[in-house]
């Protein structure tokens, strides 16, 4: 197996896996953005699809475990290039400029040069974010007992989270803007039909990353509700207990089914307010 | 015109360099770059001074010798252009010209602005040939070769192996000339039998000389006199990828 190894361990092989894995991540950036849009079809709607979705013990333990396998290999290999890289040229110029003609990002503000820097901002914010939501450690008294759109609605109105979510997403923007074009590239995908479409690709996810995860927090100052108000888990447990998946699309695509719809819901709850 | 040239220079590899400036008051438009070098050389020379070592050759654009960062760029600031073939009209009287060697620890600088390139060699020897004895010129068209993979095989054997790539790269990298051999011999039949344990081979050589790997900035192809593609990095990477699965050598 010392072929496995090698290629590894290669330059190319690294670039290669972060390549891989940052394609993975970029996978579950899409499912997490269109689960969490469900906030915007109202809280029972996302509450079911919280709920239902942790009701998948296993589902949600192999994600979690392979989400720490990508992570862990993106970033111990964005460290060792870039280390290398560095490695690479120990003295620096005392000019450096740029020649490329059609750039239209200054050199010193390209997102190229930041990758590493960008990556451990990403970082220390899913920390602050696991913090708030997975291990509901910043502030347990608050978020006890209430629904899932509720504790997102009150940790995304707590100042700090805000302005973390919001440097965070657009920081994580930043990376895939050169990320996602560059992975193409890495992975050997290139050819002069798709070429206008590869280089177009990185700042579009970009873009459709940063604005769809920064609108959360920002909505969740601007909306009149308020999540105290709401009924707690208990309150709901009946309903959130035995949920079957007919119940979390019925009220997507049905109109005939009545056990709830989702804009009358909410509007009770925002007449609370 | 009148320039002040801000000049590495540094007696061996082992010496620490410095910047010195020179002033140079009479330099004509129509002088190349390189013969901006020898009239301060000259005047250096009658003044008892070190000349300024650069590497040269050709001085037409073809031998790849003439390295060197021209304010901050590899072979100044035209594109597709050799410092041999830079004019000095492209500068402007009072101009301040900063001339730096290629910068990687690949490439040690040996003396002023001539850098030690033999790891371009290295990797070369590593498997850019093709060893089957090939005779004597066989008939037209008796291996047929698609013009489109002629076109591409040439315009990456225009590669002249400068270096400029590896300067210009924030990681001085030197994906670019690798990728560049590679390709000329992958897209030729005349390359096929040892495409595999080439690539494999030559890369392994580039990361044992200590360059860095690719961030995909396309700073290189931008540096590059010859205008060697960033495709053919893509293409090198592919040629990596089903090399170390599919090799049967290693
Ligand atoms: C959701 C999170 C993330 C996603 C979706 C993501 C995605 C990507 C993608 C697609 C690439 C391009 C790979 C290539 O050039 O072939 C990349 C590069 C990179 N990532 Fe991430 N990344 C994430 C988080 C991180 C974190 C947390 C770090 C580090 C602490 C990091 C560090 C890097 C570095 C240093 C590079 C550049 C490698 C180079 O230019 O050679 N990333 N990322
Ligand atoms: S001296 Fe030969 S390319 Fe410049």
């Amino acid at each position: 197996m010392a072929w496995v190894t090698d290629a590894i361990k290669s330059s190319i092989g690294k670039k290669f896996l972060m390549a891989c894995t940052g394609f993975l991540l970029c996978g579950f950036l899409v499912m997490h953005l269109i689960g969490n849009l469900l906030m915007y079809v109202g809280p029972d709607v996302y509450n079911n699809y919280a709920h239902t979705l942790h009701s998948q013990e296993m589902l949600i333990k192999v994600a979690e475990f392979g989400l720490l396998i990508l992570f862990a290999i993106h970033i111990w290999l964005g460290f060792e290039t870039n280390l290398e890289n560095r490695e690479s040229r120990k003295t620096r110029y005392a000019v450096k400029k740029s020649k490329i003609p059609e750039r239209k990002i200054p050199y010193f503000l390209s997102p190229e040069n930041y990758m590493l820097f960008t990556g451990v901002i990403v970082f220390i914010f899913l920390l602050i974010h696991l913090g708030d939501f997975t291990f509901n450690i910043t502030m347990p008294d608050k978020l006890k007992g209430r629904e899932p759109y509720d504790k997102a609605i009150i940790i995304m109105r707590t100042p700090l989270s805000t302005i973390s979510y919001i440097i965070g997403v657009l920081l994580l923007g930043w990376h895939l803007s050169h990320g996602v074009t560059s992975m193409f590239q890495t992975l050997g995908l290139k050819h002069p039909k798709y070429d206008p479409m590869i280089r177009a690709i990185g700042p579009v996810f970009a873009v459709i990353i940063a604005v769809g995860f920064a609108s959360f927090p920002i909505y969740a100052w601007l909306i009149p509700y308020d999540p105290y108000a709401a009924p707690g888990v208990e309150e709901h447990q009946e309903k959130s207990h035995s949920l079957t998946h007919s119940d979390l699309i019925a009220p997507l695509c049905s109109h005939e089914k009545t056990t709830f719809e989702p804009h009358s819901a909410w509007a009770t709850s925002l007449n609370r307010v | 015109m009148k320039l002040t040239l801000h000049i590495w220079r540094q007696s061996n590899k082992e010496t620490k360099g410095e910047f010195k400036t020179y002033e140079l008051p009479d330099v004509s438009e129509h002088m190349s770059f390189l013969e901006m070098l020898d009239v301060l050389n000259e005047k250096l020379i009658s003044q008892n001074e070190e000349p300024v070592a650069f590497d040269h050759d050709c001085r037409e654009g073809i031998c790849g010798s003439c390295s060197m960062m021209i304010n901050g760029q590899a072979h100044g600031p035209d594109l597709k252009t050799t410092a041999c073939q830079l004019h000095m009209r492209k500068f402007k009287d009072g101009d301040d010209v900063w001339i730096e060697p290629w910068r990687a620890d690949a490439f040690p600088v040996l003396k002023d602005l001539v850098v030690d390139r033999s790891a371009f060699d290295r990797i070369m020897q590593a498997g850019a040939f093709v060893s089957v004895n090939t005779g004597n010129a066989p008939d037209a068209n008796s291996t047929i070769v698609p013009k489109m993979n002629a076109d591409l095989a040439f315009d990456a054997a225009t590669c002249i192996g400068c270096g400029a790539c590896v300067a210009a790269c924030k990681n001085a990298s030197a994906m670019l000339f690798v990728s560049a051999k590679v390709s000329q011999y992958a897209l030729l039949p005349q390359g096929d039998p040892e495409r595999k344990t080439r690539v494999l081979r030559m890369v392994a050589q580039m990361d044992k000389e200590g360059f860095g790997g690719c961030s995909n900035t396309n700073e290189c192809e931008a540096a590059c006199p010859a205008g060697i593609s960033v495709n053919n990095i893509a293409r090198l990477n592919r040629e990596y990828f089903k090399a170390t699965l599919t090799s049967r050598e290693s």
